[in-house]
């Protein structure tokens, strides 16, 4: 890829986010405003059946329902920009307020469960594509092909069967003991979940990186390398894996997005109280405006997550960055 | 490239044993769904016994909380399930292919505009708004399929078009629009059967994996409450606190028949890949991943 290819595919990429945050935004507030009834029917169901028509009229006007959908739609951009995400149904309290207090404890889970995937994925995969054909590879794809076939989910079910019914080791859920032990049970309390959520990733980066090895190993330069007669580790260290590394560090991001579907999962089932737990409570109380921040944070998460990688692939690839320069 | 073809052998024949092995396991399904009114001992939604009651010879894995049983729950519940992957996947590969081929083929201006609205909306993230559709539109098992296959289908589609265009680059293609064929007699003659057996790898992968989909928003709790699958029979021993009372009668049995199936159909993909793409067979190169 040329310089100017990758910058214009770095802009690219930015609108195509962009676009795409807009569309989300978009579809939420067709959504919201495609219920049946609006908001002045749910709040006046009972002061509004006796309220003059002119008082309805005027609280209307107050909060903007008479405004024309584009200028409504307008609004709520601004509003949403500003960190008005809108109220939830069911705590009272502002989404946004909610979202960023629990978003600190999905994160807490979610980057070291990224972290250890990835280095375990790669880790794997190099050795498995390395050895393709092997005994060792045999036995780590089929593992692997196993572990990909069970949700992850039911991973967290056996965890706390063996480690906290049987074992009686760790906790089975939740994220501090009683009161007075709380600091150190934090770690102990994190442990279970955030293995699940890292071993429930890791065959996603283990295939990456196997297939990225494999296919580095049929190149050209390779086979020069081994024709000069460098050793075998040389070779692997210096030539094989700096470049099929490349690939499964810009995909990091769709990584990044797939944790973060899992930790609906993982943390339901862990009941920590993160993101996906609020999700899960606010699809049992249909919670319509908490849903749609969350949606909407997703998508932020990923988007930047996705910008992330494009912009971090020159630093990492010196033939890119040379072309930059 | 730098093979043991001895070692490879070996691994090439277990692949065919697997290949049985999963073909086996999925018609066994087939066959428990098929005849699940039959199989089954009781009505899954009728209250048949006492709640909680532990695995007998009367129950064979129990009742649930509402003294449900247990195994005839089970095994009405592969039903949906198995739609649930079969539905999507149909749905998602179908359209995806059908687009694939179209811009693969077509390339130029059609490709470019229907490649970027692809991208853009790929990079929302599914299962959110899966979430957020759902609560919405309150649906039923089908509409649940129809999401999950709509959006699969970007994905699919992807894997489909860079496929079809490289196929568009042969010479038999050259060859055909030299003669004046036209183009749609062109992608169903020439592209489509190329495309094929790249299709059905990822229909079986498809399968496995709105299966689990399925399976894991039924676990949230969306979708119809009276429908029985095996997600919503983890949904039921969770809400219940199947945990803290250590039901593992509520929690295992769905889960242990979900790795079932889900092995079997990522088996039986992952043993036709090689067969099904000869490239794959020459190179030795085992399993590429497509996902």
């Amino acid at each position: 890829m040329r310089a100017g290819d990758k910058k214009s595919y770095v802009l690219k990429r930015l609108f195509s986010g962009l676009l795409a945050f807009f569309l989300s935004l978009t579809l939420s507030f067709l959504l919201l405003r495609s219920l049946p009834g609006d908001y002045m029917t749910d709040l006046l169901l009972e002061v509004g059946r006796y309220a003059p028509p002119e008082l309805v009229a005027a609280f209307k006007h107050e909060v903007g329902l008479d405004l024309p959908l584009p200028e409504q739609f307008l609004l709520y951009l601004i509003g949403i920009l500003k960190g008005n995400w809108g109220h939830s149904f069911e705590y009272g309290l502002p989404v946004f307020t909610l979202i960023r207090e629990k978003l600190y404890w999905t994160l807490i889970l979610l980057l070291p469960s990224t972290f250890i995937s990835l280095i375990l994925g790669i880790g794997l995969g190099a050795c498995s594509g390395w050895k393709n054909g092997s005994k060792t590879d045999a036995l780590l794809l089929h593992f692997l092909v196993f572990v990909r076939a069970v949700p992850s989910y039911c991973w967290g079910f056996a965890g706390i069967f063996i480690f906290s019914f049987q074992l009686s080791l760790l906790p089975p859920g939740g994220y501090a003991s009683l009161p007075g032990t709380e600091n150190p049970s934090l770690f102990r309390h994190a442990l279970l979940p955030g293995l699940t959520l890292a071993f429930g990733a890791l065959p996603g980066t283990y295939y990456l990186m196997r297939n990225s090895m494999l296919k580095t190993l049929g190149e050209d330069y390779i086979l020069a390398a081994r024709a000069r007669g460098f050793s075998e580790l040389r070779i692997l260290f210096g030539h094989a894996l700096p470049n099929s590394l490349l690939p499964v560090l810009t995909q990091a991001s769709l990584h990044c997005a797939h944790i973060l579907a899992g930790s609906v999962f993982i943390e339901t089932v862990f009941s920590w109280p993160g993101l996906g737990l609020l999700t899960f409570n606010a699809l049992e109380a249909h919670d319509l405006p908490l849903l749609q921040g969350i949606f909407l944070i997703d998508t932020l998460l990923v988007i930047t997550a996705n910008l992330t990688a494009d912009l971090l692939y020159p630093l990492i690839d010196p033939r890119i960055r040379e072309g930059l320069n | 490239m730098f093979q043991k073809p001895q070692t490879f052998q070996i691994f090439h024949m277990c692949r065919k044993k697997t290949f049985s092995a999963a073909l086996a396991l999925l018609f066994f399904y087939l066959l428990l769904a098929l005849f699940a009114p039959w199989a089954a001992p009781y009505d899954p939604t009728e209250i048949n016994g006492n709640p909680c009651r532990a695995p007998d010879s009367e129950h064979l894995l129990g009742t649930n909380d509402f003294g449900q049983d247990i195994f005839s729950r089970l095994l009405w519940g592969s039903r949906a399930t198995l739609l649930f992957g079969f539905l999507g996947t149909f749905i998602s590969t179908g359209l995806g292919t059908g687009l694939g081929v179209l811009t693969g083929y077509l390339g130029g201006r059609t490709d470019r505009f229907i490649s970027g609205c692809m991208d853009v909306l790929m990079s929302i993230p599914q299962l959110p708004l899966l979430l957020v559709l759902s609560i919405y539109l309150k649906p039923g098992l089908y509409l649940i399929c129809i999401f999950m296959g709509l959006l699969g289908s970007l994905q699919q589609a992807r894997i489909i078009r860079a496929k079809a265009l490289s196929v568009s680059t042969e010479n038999f293609v050259y060859a055909a629009k030299a003669l004046g064929l036209s183009d749609f007699h062109i992608m169903g003659r020439y592209i489509l059967p190329s495309v094929f057996p790249l299709t059905l790898v990822k229909f079986l992968f498809g399968a496995q994996h709105y299966m689990l989909l399925g399976v894991g928003l039924s676990f949230l709790g969306i979708g119809d409450p009276k429908l029985v699958d095996w997600g919503q029979m983890l949904h039921q021993a969770y809400s219940a606190g199947g945990f803290a009372l250590g039901m593992w009668n509520w929690i295992f049995p769905p889960c242990f028949a979900m790795i079932g199936l889900s092995l079997s159909l990522s088996l039986l993909g992952y043993s036709l890949e090689p067969w099904l793409s000869p490239q794959l067979r020459h190179e030795g190169k085992s399993f590429s991943p497509l996902f």
